[in-house]
Order: C-alpha cells, then sequence, then structure tokens
C-alpha cells in the first residue's frame, strides 16, 4: 500500500484537545483568533455516546511549523469557560491523524 | 449495547434518517442505493454533516457484518465529500484516545469494534500504515508504565484488554503489511507488542490462584502466528528486553547505551520543542 521511502514530513496538524462540551465553533474562534496562517480548520463537538468523556475538540492545520510552538505555548493548558462559567484546560498535540482533505473543491452533481 | 448517556431528546428526523440507513439498513447489496442516499445530503449544513460524520465513524454501531460495507461507503462518499474521510479518521483516532483514558470496562465491546473498524478503513485507504502504527504503538506505550512496581491507572495490571485491541486492529488489516516499509514496521511492532504481552503477562498480579486469561494469550499467539508463521514468539519478559534492546542498537547504533529512546514509531503525543 505504502510508496517507498516517503520522505518524512513535518507534523503540522495540531489538535486542541478538552474544550467545553457546549462551545460553539463561533465562540471557540473569537477566543483564539487571530490563528496563524493555516490551510485546515475543523472543530467537532463531542460525541454524546462516550457518556462523561465527551468534550468539544478543534484542528488546525498550521502552514509554518513554527506557529505550532507560539500556539502551543499560548494554548496548552489554556483555560475555557464555558456558558455556565466552568472551566475546561484545554491541551494541544499533535493530531495523530495528519491528513486533511484535499484543497480541490468538486462539486457533487449528486 | 450501549446505555444512551444523555437524556432522551428528540432526535430531528433527518438524523433519525441518516441512523438509520448507516446502522440498520446498509449491507452489501443495498451499499449503492444508500451512497446516494448519502450524497443527496445537505453538506453545506454544519449540523447535519456533523451527525453524518459521527455517524460514518460509528463501525461500533453496526454489525460485524455490516462493518466493511459502512467503511467502503465513507470511502466512496469521501470522492465526493472530501472533507469527510479525514474527519472519520480523527473521530475514530479520538474515541480511541479517550477509552484509553477512561478504560471502563462498559466500552470494551466498542473499543474492539472501534479498532476492528479502523483496520477496515485501512484497507479502503482511508489513512496509511503509519497511522496504523501510531494507534498500536498507543495501545502499548499510552500511560503504560512498563514497572511492575509502578502502576498506572490507565493501564492497570489486572487490564490486559489492550492485547486484545492490538490483536483486533492486527486481524482486520495486518495481512497487508506484507511487504516494504509496511511489513518493516510490522516487524519492528511485534517486538515491541511481544515486550509489552510479556510486561503483562509477568506481572505480580497473577498467580497460581488468579492466572492470567488463558484465552487472552490464545488470542494473542493466533494472531502472531498467522501474522508470521515462522516467528519464534519470545517465552520471557527477558527475552523480549534483550530483542527491543538489540533492534535499538540496529536501528540506532549513534544513540548509545544509555538512551532510553527507543522508539521512533511512538505515537507522538505532546509536542516537544
Amino acid at each position: 500500500v505504502d510508496k517507498k521511502a516517503k520522505p518524512l514530513r513535518p507534523l503540522t496538524k495540531i489538535i486542541l484537545r478538552r474544550l467545553p462540551p457546549t462551545m460553539t465553533e463561533e465562540a471557540f474562534l473569537e477566543q483564539v483568533s487571530p490563528i496563524p496562517e493555516h490551510d485546515f480548520f475543523y472543530f467537532s463537538k463531542p460525541d454524546p455516546s462516550l457518556g462523561g468523556n465527551f468534550c468539544s475538540r478543534a484542528y488546525i492545520n498550521f502552514v509554518n511549523v513554527d506557529d505550532i510552538y507560539l500556539f502551543r505555548d499560548k494554548f496548552d493548558g489554556y483555560v475555557f469557560l464555558d456558558d455556565k462559567g466552568v472551566e475546561y484546560v484545554g491541551i494541544v498535540e499533535y493530531a495523530p491523524f495528519q491528513r486533511i482533505p484535499k484543497k480541490k473543491k468538486k462539486k457533487d452533481p449528486k | 449495547p450501549e446505555a444512551p448517556a444523555q437524556p432522551k431528546e428528540e432526535e430531528p428526523p433527518m438524523h433519525q434518517f441518516i441512523r438509520k440507513i448507516l446502522h440498520e439498513d446498509l449491507q452489501k447489496s443495498n451499499e449503492e442505493k444508500i451512497l446516494r442516499l448519502m450524497r443527496k445530503l445537505n453538506w453545506d449544513d454544519p449540523e447535519i454533516s456533523y451527525v453524518a460524520v459521527q455517524h460514518l465513524a460509528g463501525g461500533w454501531r453496526v454489525r460485524a457484518s455490516a462493518r466493511r460495507a459502512l467503511a467502503r461507503l465513507t470511502a466512496e462518499l469521501s470522492a465526493w465529500q472530501e472533507a469527510v474521510a479525514p474527519a472519520v479518521v480523527d473521530t475514530i483516532m479520538e474515541e480511541i484516545r479517550l477509552t484509553m483514558e477512561d478504560p471502563h470496562p462498559r466500552y470494551n465491546q466498542r473499543r474492539i469494534a472501534t479498532a476492528r473498524y479502523l483496520g477496515e478503513l485501512y484497507n479502503y485507504k482511508l489513512l496509511d500504515s503509519r497511522d496504523v502504527f501510531t494507534v498500536l504503538y498507543s495501545f502499548i506505550t499510552f500511560g503504560v508504565s512498563n514497572d511492575h512496581s509502578t502502576i498506572s491507572p490507565l493501564d492497570p495490571p489486572d487490564n490486559v484488554f489492550r492485547i486484545r485491541l492490538v490483536c483486533a486492529l492486527l486481524e482486520t488489516c495486518g495481512a497487508y503489511f506484507n511487504s516494504g516499509s509496511s511489513k518493516k514496521r510490522l516487524d519492528y511492532f511485534i517486538v515491541f507488542f511481544q515486550n509489552y504481552y510479556w510486561f503483562k503477562y509477568s506481572d505480580p498480579y497473577w498467580t497460581e490462584e488468579n492466572q492470567f486469561p488463558i484465552y487472552v494469550k490464545y488470542i494473542y499467539q493466533e494472531c502472531l502466528t498467522t501474522l508470521r508463521p515462522k516467528l519464534t514468539l519470545c517465552t520471557s519478559w527477558q527475552q523480549c528486553k534483550d530483542a527491543v534492546e538489540e533492534l535499538r542498537q540496529t536501528l540506532y547504533p549513534e544513540l548509545g547505551d544509555d538512551e532510553q529512546d527507543e522508539n521512533e514509531d511512538q505515537g507522538e503525543d505532546s509536542i516537544a520543542d
């Protein structure tokens, strides 16, 4: 399946975990903006089937590797508040899965 | 069966529809039809696309016989909705991580099914072998103490479930790791997996009266001998440790003898400078 000797690409996609479960994408963006240059952003609400463990999370693919460290320094351990004032300590990690959607967008004729 | 954790709210009809066609109706014979229905969803509606991704990632929700069909449908749908594939894999990776952070037995069935589903998604090329190994290594390293005197709450001595997760994933897609870099990756992983198995197996928690679960031993042996029929399995933890050390010397002779950092393939969880 794999092509031979793929060059190691630097990790560029991060995940910001443990965000408040009730947080909206808009509220998240408001708090972290401006996000340094990036070509992919995805905010996901929690999976309610995972009982009490659920939190929101966000993925960002950075264009410049150095921005990752700055972002990490700022938001790893950053306290996010939900609408009732409950604190959620965010963590920044490399996303275990680094793929992002391809750029070209074709319209599904359906 | 999973007890609904949330108080039941009336699910919007469109959500019910997506759940029904993916988790109840889908089977090999009607896949084309369901793919057409999925393509017709209003993917520009964030709520609908969220629910669709959630259900496409829900390989544990479907019958085992429909799991492959759901994986193939996800792959085919991704040709039209390119954001779907990475979102589904991300969702599954997060689930795997969360259920390692909270290894409650209520998730066990689900965890096995999810591991198999991830393997199916690999078979349909939604992820690379590298990603599969990231998950495999996370099973044998995340919160693992590698020392019987240090008990990890994330991987306590009596919990041998991660061995089963590794086997479930390898049973689904390990047969494809048979050439080139993926073959090599599997060979290396098997060394580390044996080491983890023996770490668990030789834990003083297990005694004559309270023996290591025999069925887990069988699953482990069966899995490895199926993948590598000619391999002689290690028969002690010390043997595994020696094998790990030998592999480290071969791969990273420049690291010298005292380095602990023995494995580059481990899923990197933290962002180091």
